[in-house]
């Protein structure tokens, strides 16, 4: 059959972001696949090694759209380690609850992303409604809806607001009474298992060799996390589970999410029962003067997506000498793109994305 | 007995290894190596084999001009034991940077080199896809990570202004001008 050379992208192909595919098909089938980036690319990890610790605050929660406390909590970290401050108890369990708040919202946003890829185009309409509640705990915490510039080296800027546990609470069950509607419309939707049985499949050996972080490789049957592996922050207090399913298809990434999404609702309802009373913040020194000694670190953890790593080197002088950024689209959307692309179908190529969690933001930086 | 499975390879890479310059405890899970860059693949290898470091994290890059050297950096972590994260750490001369490929052990270190490469000029040899461009197109200056980079300049000396914003900068000047003038009349 004649081989055709087909452009995806570099226009959001499903609702990932830009980034261009080059795809060799044969009617329906795919080839051959090579991935170009290069369209989101703004200079962040550059412009921050011209800037002070504190001045490189707003831009860090920029690097992906969907996690912006992941990278303000991970920035914070590396500076803190490398200046070695101390955060309060209570910062450390309001943090956790903006990461498990950011995997809600960023878990719903996957939702609508992967059933509208399938034209189940219901889902999208409920779960960025219902994404909205919980951006509206945000803005009540941190006054940002999407980007919060909330958690800084020391601890977080602001204690929780009066009344804000009972309205959080009131939230998550609402959030898990909504669950059994998104499990009728979307995760019991033949549609949905249709496609999504069978799809994509990545083995356990791929997932190891590859790379693969996350829900992906909880999907395939290997259980690793980050929140357990190396404990962060308080997460060693807490009780919770890491759900793995084996199959390593799009439909078994879906269900690790969904019972993911539960376990953050269980983890928020521990942290309101048990956060302690006191600061939420350490002074750091005048910000223009700070100098952070000379050193080296590589801090991570674990985002909606997977292991989000932040390599940070400094020189003792007020600015960074080097600040990296490994996101988990760094390998899931380049090179295992590349390698599970042949062979699945062209229709499928944006359901592949979603259920990867691409995110081309974080690629370039 | 009685040793953690940091001290444990701690141990086993001073003794297979006797060129290595140091290996650091850094925390409960965490190990810092220096190396030599002739040293690089078998270290990794050698680790990703017969040691547990079966997932690569990252791999980076930080140029110091005032020592005339890049310095690469290998971010591998253990799975199977322990979780340690181990930073591997090698000095190449920034006059002539070039190190061997780790290309064979995993494919996704195919991504990070090239970009390493365009972002730094580092090459590495037996890379297949070496040169190739990862996200600049055409691009013939110094490559731009290098602290040497002026961005600023090299901003002012490729984008210009076009010609009908340089109404609106003047109509910006003089209403900066007037500011004061206007508000207090």
């Amino acid at each position: 059959m004649k081989t055709t050379k087909l452009y995806l992208g570099p226009q959001h192909p499903g609702i990932t972001g830009n980034m261009m595919i080059e795809l060799d098909v044969e009617g329906n089938k795919i080839v051959k696949a090579k991935t170009h980036v290069g369209y989101l690319h703004r200079g962040f990890e550059k412009l921050m090694e011209r800037r002070t610790y504190i001045q490189s605050f707003p831009i860090v929660c920029r690097i992906c759209v969907p996690e912006p406390d992941v990278n303000e909590n991970n920035y914070a970290r590396a500076v803190e380690k490398l200046s070695g401050l101390e955060v309060p108890e209570r910062a450390k369990w309001i943090r956790v609850m903006i990461l498990e708040m950011a995997r809600l919202q960023s878990h719903l946003l996957w939702m609508g992303g992967q059933s509208g890829s399938m034209g189940l185009y219901t889902m999208p309409q409920w779960t960025v409604g219902d994404r909205d509640y919980l951006l509206d705990r945000f803005e009540e915490l941190t006054g940002g809806r999407i980007y919060h510039m909330y958690v800084w080296p020391g601890g977080v800027r602001k204690d929780l607001p009066p009344g804000f546990k009972t309205r959080m609470l009131d939230l998550m069950n609402y959030l898990e009474s909504r669950m059994k509607d998104y499990t009728k419309l979307m995760f019991e939707n033949a549609v949905f298992k249709k496609r999504a049985i069978g799809t994509g499949i990545i083995t356990k050996e791929t997932a190891i060799q590859s790379g693969v972080v996350g829900p992906v490789l909880r999907g395939t049957g290997i259980k690793h996390d980050v929140r357990i592996d190396e404990p962060y922050e308080v997460y060693n207090k807490l009780d919770f589970e890491i759900p793995v399913y084996e199959g390593g298809d799009i439909y078994s990434r879906a269900l690790v999410r969904k019972a993911e999404f539960a376990q953050s609702i269980s983890i928020i309802r521990q942290i309101m029962d048990k956060i302690p009373e006191g600061s939420v913040y350490n002074r750091i020194p005048n910000p223009f003067k700070w100098k952070i000694p000379k050193g080296y670190t590589y801090v991570k953890l674990e985002s909606s997506r997977g292991e989000f790593g932040y390599f940070m080197a400094s020189d003792g002088s007020e600015k960074l000498r080097r600040v990296n950024v490994r996101g988990p689209a760094y390998v899931h959307g380049i090179s295992l793109l590349e390698k599970i692309l042949p062979g699945s179908r062209l229709g499928d190529v944006s359901t592949i994305l979603n259920s990867l969690g691409v995110c081309p933001p974080e690629m370039e930086r | 007995m009685g040793f953690s499975k940091l001290t444990e390879i701690k141990v086993l890479l001073k003794q297979y290894f006797k060129d290595i310059i140091s290996v650091e405890e850094d925390g409960e899970q965490r190990l810092i190596v220096d190396l030599e860059p002739k040293d690089i693949v078998s270290v990794v290898n050698n680790m990703k084999d017969f040691m547990g470091f079966e997932h690569l994290s990252m791999i980076s890059c930080v140029d110091w001009p005032e020592e005339n050297k890049f310095e690469v950096i290998y971010i591998l972590t253990s799975y199977s034991k322990g979780n340690i994260v181990a930073m591997l750490k090698t000095k190449v001369d920034r006059n002539n940077p070039k190190l061997q490929s780790i290309i064979s052990l995993w494919p996704q270190v195919v991504t990070y080199e090239i970009e390493l490469n365009e972002m730094f000029g580092v090459f590495f040899e037996g890379n297949p896809r070496m040169g190739e461009e990862f996200i600049m197109e055409d691009w013939d200056d110094l490559p731009p990570m290098r602290r040497d980079f002026d961005t600023l300049e090299y901003a002012n000396r490729t984008f210009k202004f076009r010609d009908e914003r340089k109404d609106k900068i003047i109509v910006r000047e003089f209403i900066s001008e007037h500011y004061d003038e206007w508000r207090n009349k």
